[in-house]
């Protein structure tokens, strides 16, 4: 709890802004699924810090190099995305929100439950890169590993963006989402696409959860929840479908949930996110980017 | 090439269509008119699978289609439009015959990334093409929600046309249109005809119907009441009876819903 102090503020919302990326990448995972299905896919989270956790086995038994660590997280995140789909979405009817929702909420336990039981719930270190570097702006610093964790979430997005807005495959599945009875008659598979997005999700899901526990510096079971907590609010801040809502409330929150730190303390911060999120129901439900939320 | 035998929709208490019988002969342009509520567009979406049929078989070049997904149903070779506009709204023009394009060629055609990442220059030339075919080269980079009703229909029509159907079934393409646009209409149905695709048209636009097709199907409270060519089917007493409404049509079942 400080008292006001410009440079250290502006430092705090630094910080917040580059690690609020991860959150980004959490909520755009999200904001994608609820996109094309209307749904929520609650796993998204556990399933992400799941693939950080496959990813940190790599660096623990075959001492992979960092880079190789961020890949084998994403890739096994995707493959889990494509396992929540089967199991939580793909074969329960389309109008049944609640049993899909339920079911998901089922699949982020039991991903939980496996990273407890394989870590005995002990936290394990996170391999970083950059931490030892650090750039001096005037009175400000800039952590490498936190200017590395932003620069991987840009990446991630502008990838993720290039596929759905220019290659057919991504717009196969915004045709899914837009319009989907027309989508099936014009021979587009809605399963498989589907699956196509959950797997796109993961991927990045799996770069957020390493990047958040390679900010961090450890990865822990204790983050699942606060991580899934935080993509929720990130999602419905910023809009549910919305990806640059997606973008501009993950960084937001990271910003703010710093301020919050700063002024308030660990104990209150949470808190004071949660606030924001009452105080964005209230006020501007449908969120920054959202439209009212209508269906054909 | 198209069969329809004893097709049967029933919603809840509703009769929308009752037994249907239809044959659709390869290469031609088949009518099926009916009053309001008549199962029309319940034969339509029943033939390209958006229901599943109460009783009866829908066969498509001798190949039974009852429960197969409308996806697979095209890549059989059924395409279709839509009586109230479906395009996709944040796609462009260009986008929206792109990820049309999923005839069987275009499958077979293609490995996994090529298909999905990137594009052929044939698959490129064939969306001149269409775009062409619609009239709309010079709007390719729009977004289809900004188009004029017009230009959507006709991309709709472009769209259904870019899986490279066998059987096209045009669902009251002309609603809406002025007498220009339905002649234009007319005209690319024929074209479209011309390059082998057997075309199924529903239509209020009695004056469209009469024009292009060859044979026509009256339905009626969700029976065929008539078949045959449009001036056997103007002369008969059994339609002129149902679109002038006499003692048959007032004493008759409450019609469902289109």
């Amino acid at each position: 709890m400080g008292d006001f102090d410009f440079v250290y503020i502006t430092q705090t919302v630094g910080d917040g802004l580059l690690f609020g990326s991860t959150y980004a990448l959490i909520g755009i995972g999200f904001t994608l699924i609820f996109g094309a299905m209307g749904k929520l896919n609650m796993t998204y989270a556990a399933a992400s810090l799941g693939g950080a956790y496959v990813g940190l086995a790599a660096f623990t038994f075959v001492n992979a190099p960092a880079l190789v660590v961020f890949l084998v997280s994403a890739l096994a995140s995707g493959i889990v995305g494509f396992i929540a789909y089967l199991t939580c979405f793909r074969f329960i009817p389309i109008h049944n929100h609640l049993a899909a929702l339920m079911a998901s909420i089922g699949g982020l336990f039991f991903i939980d439950e496996i990273v407890i039981h394989t870590t005995d719930g002990s936290p394990l270190t996170f391999p970083a890169m950059f931490e030892d570097v650090m750039f001096e702006l005037g009175p400000l610093g800039i952590r490498g590993d936190l200017l590395f964790v932003f620069a991987v979430c840009i990446a991630a997005t502008a990838g993720l963006l290039f596929v759905l807005y220019r290659s057919r495959l991504g717009l196969a599945t915004r045709a899914v989402s837009q319009q989907d009875v027309a989508a099936r008659l014009c021979g587009i598979d809605v399963h498989r696409t589907n699956a196509v997005t959950f797997v796109l999700a993961g991927l990045l899901g799996g770069i957020a959860g390493a990047m958040t526990a390679a900010a961090v510096g450890v990865l822990s079971p204790l983050i699942t929840i606060p991580l899934t907590v935080k993509g929720l609010i990130v999602t419905v801040i910023g809009g549910l479908g919305s990806i640059p809502g997606a973008i501009v409330a993950g960084l937001m929150v990271g910003a703010l949930e710093n301020v919050f730190l700063y002024f308030r303390g660990v104990n209150e911060r949470d808190m004071y996110v949660l606030l924001l999120l009452f105080v964005f129901l209230v006020f501007r439900p449908h969120g920054i980017f959202g439209s009212a939320i209508s269906r054909d | 090439m198209l069969e329809l035998q004893g097709l049967t929709k029933h919603f809840g208490g509703v009769k929308a269509l009752n037994e249907l019988d239809l044959t659709v002969e390869e290469g031609g342009i088949i009518g099926l008119i009916g009053p309001n509520g008549s199962g029309k567009s319940t034969a339509i979406n029943l033939i390209c699978g958006v229901y599943g049929e109460t009783a009866g078989t829908v066969h498509f070049r001798g190949v039974l289609m009852n429960g197969k997904p409308p996806h697979q149903r095209l890549r059989a070779g059924i395409a279709r439009t839509f009586q109230n506009i479906r395009l996709f709204p944040e796609l462009t023009v260009w986008q929206n015959l792109w990820v049309a394009q999923n005839s069987p060629q275009d499958i077979s055609r293609q490995r996994f990334l090529p298909r999905w990442f990137g594009t052929t220059r044939q698959a490129r030339k064939e969306i001149a093409d269409l775009l062409e075919l619609a009239d709309l080269a010079h709007k390719g980079d729009e977004l289809a929600s900004n188009l004029a009703f017009g230009e959507q229909r006709r991309l709709e029509f472009a769209r259904a046309a870019a899986a490279r159907p066998l059987l096209l079934l045009l669902d009251e393409p002309a609603a809406g249109m002025s007498r220009q646009e339905i002649d234009d209409l007319g005209q690319r149905i024929r074209r479209l005809r011309d390059s082998g695709v057997t075309i199924l048209l529903v239509e209020h636009m009695m004056e469209l119907v009469m024009g292009v097709t060859e044979q026509i199907a009256v339905l009626n409270f969700g029976h065929r009441i008539a078949f045959g060519t449009p001036g056997e089917v103007q002369s008969d007493r059994a339609v002129q009876e149902a679109y002038l409404g006499t003692d048959a049509t007032e004493s008759g079942p409450a019609g469902g819903s289109a």
